[in-house]
């Protein structure tokens, strides 16, 4: 915090140096202070409505400052609010004729996490033949009751712009950004097979994320051009949470140890678990418009590294888009766009230990595999869009689209998914004044080979299907059940109808009248035994009354409907 | 198969009145609620798909609905004013209260509670 805090002390100098320097002779200054003290009282359970103030029940001293000094070369202001050592907020800004322009924000905040109790982690076999519980059952245990998860975030950014040069009105362009995250957190793990057991434990937060941008900007009446250059790194200082996989054994009577044990990747040691990723990001960006014809040509170009230094996995994007908006006639103009993105990942092989390590039945197996990403995907953009002025008080815009999203390698390698995505689009906007204006839009969406699990959800029967591993074992085993799933399962829908309306009525000087709705019923039908369906509309009105100079009255609702028909997964025992 | 059913609204009313020249009083009140529920869990018929001698179980999911209920009400009342004491100086006093009732609890358990914050100060203009 102290570095946060040097940091800003540091710009804050230089700021005021260069505005020292540049003050004219017809500076105007003004400056505010507020000194006071809060008192904050919580009841009950705090974490809710308490999320972003720990509060304290005593008098607490808080204190604003507002400044700004105005010339007519340029302009410099200071604003900061510190409510307690977890709120504190700072934002300086200047501007320096048309030469020079910064401004450098700092914020902190606290956030509170409650603690997942984990009550429905809990279950146990039911024997229908006896009517007595079973053995096999899954329970939890928290080993940090009544722990106090919170979480400081701090965050400083900075942004400069410094002309370099008249001509093509060149700028250096430089942005920076800090994000500190340090506390206490929840962590949850659980063990297997012997134990089906869930286990809540604290674990330390010390996380920091820093983010710098730089790039150059030119520009004169026929072309804008830039180019910038991204750095981004994450990492989680903080030791990691561990985890005692015990030995495996039979859920039941504890034994067959040497049986349970060799299926484990882990058994019977103390391993790390839910490590944060150490994150490194480059990107390169380069940005052109140009006046061609009667319209504007736009297009960029972009690519990105972004690698996990723990695992030294990496994932690859290309991006590009080329847009062209022109006036087709007085009353008609039209913008075409298309874009494309590829995201490339890193194909690690996973070496895992063998299944059933050293049987001497032969029944072992060995699930070593390259996992190729999901991620791995060509996406291809086409949009277009016509807006024209109907009549004065009219304006109509339709605009259509063509999307592909081909996966190469989800769910099986080099046998992808190509989803392909159809839209179009009505809208019209009424104005009549200032009096009243009014927004219609309804879009429709029809896609195809919709993202889907890679696994079914259902087991077929797997009588007379699955064999043994080896012809001299008769044993089946239960990872081999995979090969007996059926059902594609998504929550993404094939048919999406999107309503929007939008209402402005101002009747005189003292009333205005806001009012809409937002409206959405999607569906899949193309799943075997399943339908997926969404319906959501949410109404909202909004009145604002000033009868006189002394009164101001605001009110609004809004009301909010979710309805979703989704596959419920039941989790059972035996398979 | 199941419904899962959102409903929220949220309603607030402020308003700002210029008592005298020195005088400024605001208030707002914010009232929300939001209930979430599962409904009934309809398994799908595999009659069709058994096999050998595997029989269809019919499990009682009578009451898994209900682990997902959620029934919020959240409160919200403020209430402040300023008073100018000279041209250079404004004493300014405002009060938060807040109040949420959770009616089911759920992950973190019943987390109703309220939240009471007053604070007052000057205002100094240079």
């Amino acid at each position: 915090m102290k570095k946060l805090f040097s940091l800003f002390a540091v710009c804050l100098i230089l700021l005021l140096s260069v505005n020292t320097v540049f003050a004219g002779e017809d500076t105007q200054e003004k400056y505010s202070l507020w000194f006071g003290s809060h008192y904050t009282e919580f009841s009950d359970y705090t974490k809710q409505v308490g999320k972003y103030d720990l509060g304290d029940d005593e008098f607490m001293p808080e204190f604003k400052v507002n400044y700004i000094s105005k010339s007519s070369n340029g302009m410099f202001s200071l604003d900061g609010h510190y409510y307690d050592d977890h709120n504190v907020y700072g934002k300086v800004r200047t501007t320096v004729g048309n030469t020079f322009k910064a401004n450098f924000k700092y914020r902190s905040m606290i956030l509170q996490e409650g603690q997942d109790l984990l009550t429905v982690m809990e279950a146990r076999e039911y024997l229908p033949s006896s009517g007595n519980a079973g053995g096999k059952m899954l329970t939890h245990e928290i080993l940090d009751p009544n722990a106090d998860y919170n979480t400081h975030r701090q965050e400083i950014s900075s942004n400069i712009e410094a002309k370099l040069s008249n001509k093509y009105n060149m700028r250096l362009v430089v942005a920076h950004r800090s994000i500190l995250k340090n506390g206490t957190e929840q962590k949850i793990a659980s063990t297997h097979c012997f134990s089906c057991h869930m286990t809540s434990m604290t674990a330390q937060v010390d996380q920091t994320q820093h983010q710098f941008e730089a790039g150059i900007d030119a520009s004169n009446n026929q072309f804008d051009l830039g180019y910038r250059f991204g750095y981004r790194v994450f990492e989680n200082h903080a030791t990691n949470a561990t985890v005692n996989y015990e030995d495996a054994k039979h859920p039941v009577h504890g034994g067959a140890g040497g049986e349970f044990g060799p299926r484990m990747i882990y058994e019977d040691t103390t391993v790390e678990f839910s490590r944060y990723p150490k994150t490194e990001k480059m990107s390169h960006r380069l940005r052109l418009k140009k006046e061609l014809g009667n319209g504007t040509v736009s297009g960029s170009a972009g690519y990105s590294k972004t690698e996990n230094k723990y695992t030294d996995l990496s994932n690859k994007a290309y991006t590009g888009h080329l847009g062209y908006a022109f006036r087709m006639n007085d009353n008609t103009r039209m913008n075409i766009k298309v874009a494309v993105q590829k995201l490339q990942s890193d194909d690690p092989f996973i070496d895992l230990p063998t299944y059933r390590e050293g049987a001497t039945d032969g029944n072992t197996y060995d699930f070593d595999y390259t996992r190729y990403s999901s991620l791995d995907r060509m996406v291809s953009k086409f949009d277009a869009e016509m807006i024209k002025r109907l009549t004065p008080k009219v304006t109509l815009s339709l605009a259509a689209g063509y999307h592909m999203n081909n996966r190469d390698d989800y769910p099986v390698y080099d046998d992808g998914l190509n989803t392909k995505k159809m839209y179009g689009q009505l809208k019209v906007r009424h104005r009549k004044g200032l009096r009243y204006n009014s927004t219609l839009k309804y879009r429709y969406e029809k896609i195809t080979d919709q993202y889907i699990s890679g696994r079914g959800l259902f087991e077929e029967s797997g009588h007379g299907v699955l064999e043994p591993l080896v012809d001299t074992s008769k044993w089946v085993f239960y990872f081999q059940r995979e090969d007996l799933r059926y059902q594609d399962i998504t929550s993404l829908p094939t048919q999406v109808h999107k309503f929007e309306w939008r209402s402005t009525y101002v009747p005189n000087n003292q009333i205005s009248i806001n009012m809409g709705l937002n409206a959405k019923f999607d569906k899949n039908n193309d799943l075997d035994s399943l339908e997926v369906e969404h319906t959501s509309y949410q109404p909202n009105l909004f009145i604002s009354y000033n009868p006189n100079l002394d009164w101001t009255f605001n009110t609004g609702f809004t009301y909010t409907y979710d309805k979703s028909s989704l596959p419920v997964t039941v989790a059972l025992f035996d398979g | 198969m199941a419904d899962y059913e959102n409903k929220a609204s949220n309603m607030y009313f402020s308003t700002n009145f210029k008592a005298t020249e020195k005088l400024r009083v605001f208030s707002t009140v914010t009232y929300y609620t939001a209930e979430g529920s599962l409904q009934e869990v309809l398994m799908p018929d595999v009659e069709d798909r058994l096999d050998g001698d595997l029989e269809d179980q019919d499990f009682d999911m009578e009451k898994i609905p209900s682990y997902s209920d959620l029934d919020y009400e959240f409160l919200s009342f403020k209430l402040g004013f300023t008073y100018k004491l000279t041209d250079a100086v404004t004493w300014s006093a405002d009060g938060d209260y807040v109040d949420l009732k959770d009616n089911q609890g759920y992950v973190y358990g019943i987390e109703t509670g309220s939240y009471f914050m007053v604070r007052s100060g000057f205002k100094v203009d240079f």
